[in-house]
C-alpha cells in the first residue's frame, strides 16, 4: 500500500464521519490548549515576580541582626536583637572584607514630614550613597546622598517622587528645607520611579544619612546592612568572611544572619516552576479523557466498517496493514487536534500579552512538544485495542457481516 | 401511546446503555475522571483553606491589634523605628478599656539564651502576664509570667517547649537561671507545644516581661499591642474604643488598627478564590468528558434512526423522544459521576495513608454537588442529540437502513 493511498483513505474515512472527527479534534484541542495556556500563565507569573525582585541584583548580600537556630523558617526579620550591628561593624565590613565593593547600612523608621503647611507620614530610611548604587536607583533630579563617613550626620535628604508630588505640588523639591520629626533637612535629590525594596515603596520615602536617622529615631543598631560584592567575585566566600569578621568583632558569638537574595529567589523560582508543572499536569488529565474518547470512537469506527475491512483483507491487505490504517486514522486525528490546540493556546497567550503587557507570558518549546507528544501517544495507546480488533477479524466473516 | 410510563422510559434507557456495554463504560469513564479531578482538587483546596484558617483562629477571633505608624507598609510598620512609638503605658491604658479581657504587648527579637550547660539562638518575646491567655497558650509545667508592676517586673522567663528541650535536655528547668543577652532570668514555666505559625516556630521562643525586652533590645516602642475583648461587643465597637483612647493619648492618629475578624474575612476570601481556581482546573477534564458524551450520543442516534422512526410511528411524541435521549445522556454522566466519586474516595484513602497529616476531606455536600455537576454535564451534552432525534422526520426515519 502506498503512502498516498493511505493518506487518501484516511481523509475519505474522516470526512465520512465528520462530526465524530471534529468532536475528537475539539477534545484533544481543549486538552493541549489548556496545557499550553496554563504553562504560559505559570511561567508568566514566575517571570513577573522575579522581575519585581530583579533590583536585588546577583551580587548583593543582606545582613540582619540576630540569629535563630531553627532552620527552614523565616530569617529574623524584626531587626531587634540583643546585640546590635553598629556603624563600626558596617565600616569594618567595607574596609576589611576582600571582594566587598559597597556597604549600605540601613536604619528604617516612620516619621511625619512637614513642608510649610503640608505634612505626610512616610518611611524614613537612614543609609549611605551606596544604597542607591547597590539598588541601581535612578534620580529624577538633584544629587545622591554625599559620600561622607558613616557617622557624619548631615542634614541632607533625598525624597521619593510621591513625596515630592504630595508635599511640593508640581514644583521641584530640590533646595528646599523639610522638617522630619523635630529636625530640618535640605532636599538635595529626588528619586524617579517606584523602586520597591522589600515591600517598601521608596517613592513614598525619604532617604537621609544613616547617622542622622540614628539621632532622629534614637536608635543605635542597624535594621539591615546591604552589601554589594564585586561582580565576578565569589559571593559565598564573601559571605563566609563577613560571618567570620562579625564573629570576631562580637566576642566570638555568631549573632547575625546573612541572606543572599538571589539564593532565596532561586528557591522561589524553583517552587513556582514545580507548581506550573503540577498545574499543567492536572490539565493534561484531560488528554487521558480524550484518549478514552479516542478508543470509544475507534471501536465504533471498526464496528461500522467491518465489511470494508473484510474487503481490504480479501484484496490482500495483511492484518498488519489493517492495524496500521486504524492507528494512522487515530494518530492523524490526534495530531490535527493537538495542532489546533497549539494554535488556540498561542492565541490565548497573545491575548494575555495584549491585556497584561507587564507579565512575561511565554511557552517553552519543550512544553509544546510534550503536549503534542502526549496527545498523540495517548491516542495511539488507546487506539491500539480497536486497531488490533480490526486486524484480527477473519476476512470471510467480515465480508459476510454486511449482508 | 399518549403517555409513557416512567418505568418504561427507564427500561428503554437501560436497554440502550447495555446494548453496547463497552461504549457505555468508556463514555462514563471519561466523565468519571473529570468528576474525580474536580472533587479531589476541590477537597484539597478546601483542606488547605480549613488548615490555613485554623492556624489563624488558634489565637482567637476577638482580637484588635494596634501597630505604630499610619503608613501601611505590608506588615512592616511594627518593625520600624518611629518618632512617636506605642509605649507600654499605651498598652496598659488600653487594658483598662471596657470589654477588654486580656492584653498582650509585643516586642520580638532574637538573642542568645544560655542555660548553665547549653546555649541557643532563639526568638525572644516581650510579653505581659496575660499573653498566654490572649494567644491561647497552655502552660505545661510551672506557671506563666506573674502580674507584676509593669514598670519593674521581676526577671522571670517562660520557655517554649522546643527551647526547653534544647536547653534542658534532662529536665530541671523550673527555678534555674538563664542568661538572655547578658541579663539573668529565672525560669518559672514551660509552655505546651504550639507548632509553626507563618514560618515562626512558636516553640523555639522565650517569653520575658515586655519592659525587660524593651531594655534588652534598646527600644522605646512596642511592635504591636494585641487587645482581646469579650464576645459581648463587636469588633467595630472595640476598634472605635481603642482608636478613641489612643487618639486622646497621642493627640492624633499615628497608629494602625487591624481586627482579627477583618483579617480572617480577607484571608477566607482569598483562599476560597484559590479553591475555586484549583477546582476549575479539574473542569477541563470534565469538559472533555462532556464532549465525549455528546459524540457518543450523536453516533448512537445515527445508528438508531430506524428505531426512532418506529417509535414515532407507534405514537411516541417528539417531546417524549427528546426526553428519552436526554435521559440516556444524563444516565451516562451520572454513572460516570458515581464512578468518579468512588475514584475520589479511593484516592483520598491512598492520600491519607501516604500523607497522614493532610486535612483533605470530601464533605457529603461536595459529593452531592459533584453528582449534580455530572447531571448538568449530561443535560448539556445531551441537548443537541435529543433535539436532533426529535427533529427526525418519522417516515424518512422508518425508511432508513
Amino acid at each position: 500500500m502506498r503512502a498516498w493511498d493511505v493518506l487518501t483513505f484516511t481523509i475519505t474515512v474522516l470526512s465520512r464521519q465528520r462530526f465524530r472527527a471534529l468532536m475528537l479534534l475539539l477534545a484533544i484541542g481543549v486538552g493541549v490548549c489548556s496545557v499550553i495556556a496554563l504553562t504560559a500563565l505559570g511561567e508568566g507569573a514566575r517571570g513577573y515576580v522575579l522581575e519585581q525582585f530583579s533590583f536585588l541584583g546577583t551580587d548583593t548580600l543582606v545582613i540582619l541582626p540576630g540569629r535563630q537556630e531553627t532552620t527552614g523558617g523565616m530569617p529574623p526579620l524584626t531587626g531587634a536583637a540583643t546585640r546590635d550591628i553598629t556603624l563600626a561593624d558596617a565600616e569594618a565590613i567595607r574596609d576589611f572584607v576582600p571582594g566587598v565593593r559597597r556597604v549600605a547600612p540601613i536604619v528604617l523608621g516612620a516619621a511625619e514630614i512637614r513642608y510649610q503647611s503640608r505634612a505626610r507620614e512616610t518611611i524614613v530610611m537612614g543609609t549611605t550613597a551606596d544604597f542607591l548604587r547597590i539598588r541601581q536607583l535612578q534620580r529624577a533630579t538633584g544629587s545622591n546622598l554625599p559620600d561622607a563617613d558613616f557617622d557624619q550626620a548631615q542634614p541632607f535628604a533625598v525624597v521619593g517622587g510621591k513625596v515630592q508630588r504630595e508635599l511640593f505640588g508640581g514644583r521641584s523639591a530640590v533646595g528646599h528645607w523639610l522638617r522630619i520629626g523635630n529636625r530640618r533637612f535640605r532636599v538635595i535629590g529626588v528619586l524617579s520611579g517606584r523602586g520597591d525594596s522589600f515591600g517598601l515603596d521608596l517613592s513614598d520615602a525619604v532617604l537621609v544619612p544613616v547617622a542622622s536617622a540614628q539621632q532622629l529615631f534614637n536608635r543605635h543598631g542597624m535594621f539591615r546592612v546591604l552589601v554589594g560584592v564585586h561582580p565576578g567575585r565569589n559571593r559565598q566566600a564573601a559571605q563566609r568572611q563577613i560571618e567570620q569578621l562579625m564573629q570576631s568583632r562580637h566576642q566570638g558569638e555568631r549573632d547575625v544572619t546573612i541572606v543572599s537574595p538571589d539564593a532565596i529567589l532561586a528557591g522561589f523560582s524553583q517552587i513556582m516552576g514545580s507548581l506550573t508543572v503540577l498545574v499543567a499536569s492536572i490539565a493534561a488529565i484531560s488528554l487521558l479523557v480524550a484518549g478514552i474518547m479516542t478508543m470509544n470512537i475507534m471501536l465504533i469506527s471498526v464496528r461500522s466498517r467491518t465489511e470494508e475491512i473484510g474487503l481490504l483483507m480479501a484484496l490482500g491487505a495483511s492484518p498488519g496493514q489493517v492495524r496500521m490504517l486504524f492507528l494512522i486514522e487515530a494518530g492523524s486525528m490526534a495530531a490535527a487536534g493537538a495542532c489546533a490546540g497549539v494554535v488556540a493556546g498561542f492565541i490565548l497567550v497573545a491575548v494575555g500579552r495584549a491585556l497584561y503587557p507587564e507579565v512575561p507570558f511565554q511557552v517553552p518549546v519543550r512544553v509544546v512538544l510534550a503536549g503534542v507528544g502526549t496527545a498523540v501517544m495517548t491516542a495511539l495507546f488507546f487506539a491500539w485495542i480497536p486497531a488490533r480488533q480490526a486486524a484480527a477479524l477473519p476476512p470471510v466473516t467480515a465480508l459476510l457481516k454486511g449482508h | 401511546m399518549s403517555r409513557m410510563r416512567a418505568a418504561d422510559s427507564l427500561y428503554w434507557i437501560y436497554r440502550s446503555l447495555v446494548a453496547s456495554p463497552l461504549r457505555t463504560a468508556l463514555t462514563s469513564l471519561g466523565i468519571a475522571i473529570g468528576i474525580a479531578a474536580v472533587a479531589l482538587l476541590t477537597s484539597i483546596g478546601e483542606g488547605a483553606r480549613v488548615y490555613m484558617l485554623g492556624t489563624f483562629t488558634q489565637f482567637g477571633t476577638h482580637i484588635v491589634a494596634v501597630t505604630p505608624g499610619k503608613t501601611e507598609t505590608m506588615g512592616l510598620s511594627g518593625l520600624l523605628s518611629t518618632v512617636k512609638p506605642l509605649t507600654l503605658e499605651d498598652a496598659f491604658a488600653l487594658r483598662r478599656l471596657p470589654f477588654v479581657t486580656a492584653m498582650a504587648p509585643v516586642v520580638q527579637g532574637t538573642g542568645r539564651i544560655e542555660s548553665p550547660t547549653r546555649a541557643r539562638d532563639a526568638n525572644i518575646i516581650g510579653a505581659s502576664h496575660e499573653t498566654a491567655l490572649a494567644w491561647r497558650m497552655r502552660v505545661m509545667r510551672g506557671k506563666f509570667l506573674p502580674a507584676d508592676d509593669p514598670q519593674a517586673p521581676r526577671a522571670y522567663a517562660v520557655l517554649g517547649s522546643k527551647l526547653h528541650s534544647e536547653l534542658f535536655p534532662s529536665g530541671g528547668a523550673l527555678g534555674s537561671h538563664l542568661r538572655v543577652g547578658g541579663m539573668r532570668f529565672r525560669v518559672i514555666g514551660v509552655l505546651e507545644s504550639k507548632g509553626q505559625f507563618l514560618g515562626f516556630d512558636l516553640d523555639d521562643m522565650i517569653y520575658i516581661p515586655a519592659r525587660r525586652a524593651l531594655q534588652l533590645f534598646n527600644r522605646e516602642g512596642l511592635m504591636e499591642i494585641d487587645v482581646v475583648f469579650s464576645a459581648k461587643t463587636t469588633s467595630e465597637h472595640m476598634s472605635s474604643l481603642v482608636r478613641e483612647r489612643l487618639r486622646k493619648r497621642h493627640g492624633r492618629e499615628d497608629f494602625t488598627l487591624f481586627t482579627q475578624e477583618d483579617m480572617l474575612a480577607t484571608l477566607d476570601r482569598v483562599l476560597t478564590i484559590m479553591k475555586v481556581a484549583i477546582g476549575a482546573l479539574g473542569t477541563i477534564s470534565l469538559l472533555v468528558g462532556g464532549v465525549g458524551v455528546l459524540t457518543i450520543m450523536t453516533t448512537s442516534l445515527q445508528e438508531r434512526v430506524s428505531e426512532i422512526g418506529l417509535m414515532r410511528a407507534i405514537g411516541c411524541t417528539r417531546v417524549q423522544l427528546a426526553l428519552l435521549f436526554l435521559g440516556e445522556a444524563v444516565a451516562l454522566a451520572v454513572i460516570g459521576g458515581v464512578a468518579g466519586l468512588l475514584l475520589v474516595y479511593a484516592g483520598l484513602i491512598v492520600l491519607a495513608l501516604a500523607v497522614p497529616g493532610l486535612p483533605v476531606l470530601l464533605q457529603p455536600v461536595y459529593a452531592l454537588l459533584a453528582l449534580l455537576l455530572s447531571v448538568l454535564v449530561g443535560l448539556v451534552a445531551g441537548t443537541v442529540p435529543a433535539l436532533r432525534a426529535s427533529a427526525l422526520d418519522p417516515i424518512e426515519a422508518l425508511h432508513a437502513d
